[in-house]
């Protein structure tokens, strides 16, 4: 067997290290060796499809996902899309079509109502219903801006994030709130990113950090960078680590936060700040965030996509597409060590992503240059003993081939 | 509620709109007249280094990232170590000493077959317009309009040099104004990238809008180019489609407290600032550079945007018994605090941003004016006779003297169509040719080198009013002492013991 030493996109401060620590070579990552013997290693997806335009998508710069039982939404820079997980058929929509505006930047389905919430980048807010299109802005309703870059749904409301403040709608009264500088602690007013859980929405505020609301009080708190200053992050856990923040997601108590300076994790009393060059997170530009548990967190960056697959032992799992030769490259690593690297067929169709979805034991990527679709048969939580490494069946297959890095 | 007064914006616009023909607009008729080709901005390939660029750029398919050496800088922004923040401390990570890469497939995308125009985008402060942001008036339009006269005297110049790669293909200038209205700047943006097709965008001014308008701009993917929003924090996004051709309040910050504390020794400054952005932002590092040198501003007070009584404030900084006031705001606002201030007998050293440098600060200071000094983004008095050209050009072409802004819009202008011009009409081969030039642009305004951060960080100056008019004096000319700059990152110096 034959493995080039391309690592991508991946961290390159990992890489760079051990190659300048002499942990390893070119001529030690060709040779193979089984799982380390009693080290625990999460679950790695290597069952992957993708799909772009030649598939029927409208386009291949995916903004949103959103995974509804047995479809997909999808959100693309020139129309809307849903994907038939069966049968693999995808039906689009563009303006001639009736949808508002052509360019997707959020979307969020309504299980109560069936209704499908879209968010217009520069075009504002648009309900997909019974096969209608119904539209919101800047001059028709109490939509604060039609630059939208997030939706949430909260009970009854709809949550929006716009460039301008946010904009709650409450889809039952029809009433509308405004939330600027005015009547919420936003230092600035750039809203990037919303999300809800628990009774909390959270707003990702560029310049401003996060803003956490508490439906039942209506009470704002607000997270943002101990040290105050753009430049650096003083300390790495104590607080978020920059105001510019990009995402939010909360589960199961905790918060998770992405910004263009790196991601942090927040449980109530302790923060942890994620550097590239520390983890397995494949670059500090981070534009989307979902955590699929207190524990487990996806990062879709401009360099691959990290998932931090447990917490305790900071074990990630780092997924980049191999630009020569095309393989779909995962490593595994615990901080800045390596322990494994998992070779595929093609996993991510571009290592540009933008988005992170959930979708039970699957997981969806939308890219610069399509969707990923990462299907989790036998995905289990958090970290399992390593078994033996499968026989090597060469790259562009569904097996994985293993090359375990020595250290 | 909320529809009444969109309603009642929406009425002042069309107003405004009405107005406009009667105030200066940038298309009067005028003569265009070339300054003698040495003297005129690149429009081609200067710069071999970049021949090596091209060749990867347009070598890449849309998966790859070409492999090119991503600029590093030993300190930020040229930051003296005393002034630095926690410079006691080593931080935990240090952001913007390297150069963010573009990682998406935009290379990739074709350019198309055949057009009428190369259009590039304008966006600033042109109309009148009722803004929430700017505290229900406009205050930003003269200096938006020179803003555009100096981008579109680089459009007509281009045009008479042979236009899009010699081959008679206008650039055309598409020009949006950004009246700070509700977040507009962010829906013109979206229109230029995704309707109006334009290449890349120049501008704005205020920094609430210019936030806004970058923060669309890296979703759409097209280059931005600022000449005109001085507010450090423009630059630190890390957006890798942004770069700005004007020195910031940051450099301009730096100096004025050098000259305050290591050349004048005052002990108690006070600040008197707007209440919007551009105070709020542009003292910070005067703020933070005032109390790292040891000596604490004693006093800030902030007013309303539109207020023309300044009592309040000016009865606090006399209770502070402040030695010197610094105004960072509006160039009429300065005057008229200026004028209030002596009127009370109180004589203190008056220091202003640099948007006091302007015809109606003096005109409405008259006698006041006498001594008032500014940092300012560039030294207008240098010596070069590009820049004598570019101001006789645009004296014929419009029949006023460029200021600052319209000095820089023109040289961001230029940097925009050469880069066009070098790499073809595809937006991240645009964004790459600037990126990764390694010559500094030879500006009108002075040599422009970006930094890791895509940041211009050149020399400032400071102005003074004297004999009736504005001189500038270069740190060297004033004497100004600065504290020592390291040359290694902050990290770099702990592990190296360079900080002891």
């Amino acid at each position: 067997m034959k493995v080039s030493l391309e690592f991508g996109f991946y961290g390159k401060s990992i890489i760079t290290s051990l190659l300048l620590g002499g942990l390893i070579s070119p001529v030690v990552a060709e040779e193979a060796s089984p799982d380390p013997a009693g080290i625990e290693l999460p679950y790695v997806y290597t069952n992957w499809k993708t799909f772009t335009t030649k598939d029927g998508l409208p386009n291949d710069h995916i903004f949103a996902v959103e995974a509804v039982g047995p479809e997909v939404w999808i959100g693309t820079e020139n129309g809307l899309a849903r994907l038939d997980k069966k049968t693999g058929e995808i039906q689009s929509w563009t303006e001639k079509d009736g949808l508002p505006w052509k360019v997707i930047s959020a979307l969020a389905y309504s299980e109560k109502t069936g209704e499908l919430w879209i968010g217009l980048f520069g075009g504002g807010l648009a309900r997909y219903s019974a096969g209608r299109f119904d539209h919101w802005h800047q001059l028709n309703s109490g939509l604060v801006n039609d630059v939208v870059y997030g939706i949430a749904l909260e009970n009854d409301n709809v949550w929006i994030a716009t460039t301008a403040g946010a904009s709650r709608y409450n889809t039952v009264t029809g009433e509308w709130a405004i939330f600027t500088e005015k009547n919420a602690p936003m230092e600035e007013i750039w809203n990037y990113g919303v999300s809800y859980n628990d009774g909390k929405v959270y707003l990702g505020v560029w310049g401003s950090g996060v803003l956490e609301y508490e439906v039942a009080t209506g009470n704002w708190k607000d997270y943002l960078d101990p040290d105050g200053e753009m430049e650096i992050d003083l300390y790495r856990d104590d607080g978020i680590v920059h105001v510019i923040t990009t995402g939010t997601s909360y589960i199961d108590g905790i918060l998770w936060v992405s910004t263009y300076f790196g991601a942090s994790r927040y449980d109530g009393r302790h923060w942890r700040g994620y550097f590239a060059h520390e983890c397995g997170l494949p670059s500090d530009f981070i534009n989307a965030i979902q955590g699929r548990s207190g524990t487990e967190a996806w990062f879709a960056t401009d360099k691959g996509v990290g998932a931090l697959a447990d917490f305790e032992t900071d074990t990630w799992v780092t997924y980049t597409r191999d630009t020569q030769t095309n393989e779909g490259l995962a490593i595994v690593s615990r901080g800045p060590e390596i322990l494994k690297e998992v070779r595929s067929g093609i996993n991510i169709p571009h290592n540009y992503t933008l988005w992170t979805e959930m979708d039970g034991n699957d997981v969806w990527i939308g890219t610069s240059k399509g969707l990923a679709w990462g299907i989790g048969e036998g995905y289990y939580r958090g970290l399992k003993a390593a078994t033996p490494a499968k026989a090597d069946s060469g790259p562009g297959t569904d097996e994985p081939n293993t090359t375990p890095v020595r250290r | 509620m909320k529809r009444i007064y969109l309603m009642i914006c929406l009425l002042l616009l069309v107003v405004s709109f009405q107005i406009l023909p009667a105030q200066e607009t940038t298309d009067q008729p005028g003569v265009l007249k070339l300054p003698p080709e040495e003297y005129l901005p690149p429009m081609h390939l200067d710069d071999p280094a970049l021949e090596e660029v091209l060749r990867k750029i347009n070598g890449v398919d849309p998966y790859e990232v070409p492999d090119l050496e991503l600029k590093r800088d030993k300190t930020y922004a040229r930051t003296a170590e005393d002034v630095e923040p926690y410079s006691g401390v080593v931080p935990f990570k240090e952001h913007f000493l390297e150069q963010m890469p573009y990682t998406g497939p935009g290379r990739a995308i074709p350019e198309p077959e055949q057009v009428d125009t190369v259009k590039l985008g304008f966006i600033g402060p042109i109309m009148s317009t009722v803004s929430v942001a700017t505290g229900g008036k406009s205050h930003e339009e003269p200096l938006g309009i020179q803003m555009l006269k100096g981008a579109r005297l680089a459009i007509e110049q281009a045009n008479a040099r042979g236009g899009y790669k010699d081959r008679s293909i206008p650039f055309e200038l598409v020009v949006t104004n950004d009246n700070g209205l509700w977040g507009a700047s962010g829906n013109e943006i979206v229109t230029m990238a995704y309707k109006d097709n334009v290449w890349a965008i120049l501008g704005t001014i205020d920094g609430a809008n210019s936030h806004i308008a970058i923060r669309v701009a890296l979703k759409a993917e097209i280059p931005m180019m600022n000449t005109g929003d001085t507010d450090p924090t423009f630059i630190e996004t890390n957006i890798p489609w942004v770069f700005r051709c004007i020195s910031d309040d940051r450099q301009m910050g730096y100096l004025l407290v050098d000259y305050l504390y290591r050349k004048m020794g005052y002990k108690r400054v006070g600040l008197i600032r707007a209440s919007n952005r551009y105070g709020r932002f542009g003292v910070r590092e005067v703020k933070d550079g005032s109390r790292r040198l040891g000596q604490p501003i004693a006093l800030e007070m902030a007013y309303t945007l539109g207020t023309d009584d300044f009592g309040l404030q000016l009865d606090r900084l006399v209770q502070a018994d402040v030695e010197a006031i610094v105004h960072w705001g509006n160039g009429g606002d300065a005057a008229r605090i200026l004028n209030q201030m002596r009127a009370r007998g109180m004589d203190q050293p008056f220091f202003a941003s640099d948007r006091a440098v302007s015809e109606e600060f003096v005109q409405i200071a008259g006698k006041n004016a006498e001594g008032v000094m500014c940092p300012y983004p560039w030294d207008p008095e240098r010596t070069d006779a590009k820049l004598d050209y570019f101001r006789q050009a645009f004296r014929d072409r419009f029949g006023v003297e460029p200021d600052t802004y319209a000095t820089h819009g023109y040289d961001g202008m230029n940097m925009l169509i050469w880069a066009t011009q070098v790499a073809g009409l595809n937006r991240a081969k645009i964004r790459d040719v600037l990126a990764y030039r390694t010559k500094p642009w030879p500006g009108v305004s002075g040599d422009i080198y970006l930094t890791a951060a895509m940041d211009d960080v050149g020399e400032v100056s400071m102005a003074r009013f004297e004999n009736g008019k504005w001189s500038f004096y270069t740190r060297e000319d004033l004497e100004v002492p600065q504290g020592f700059i390291p040359a290694r990152d902050r990290i770099s110096r702990e592990a190296t013991g360079d900080l002891e």
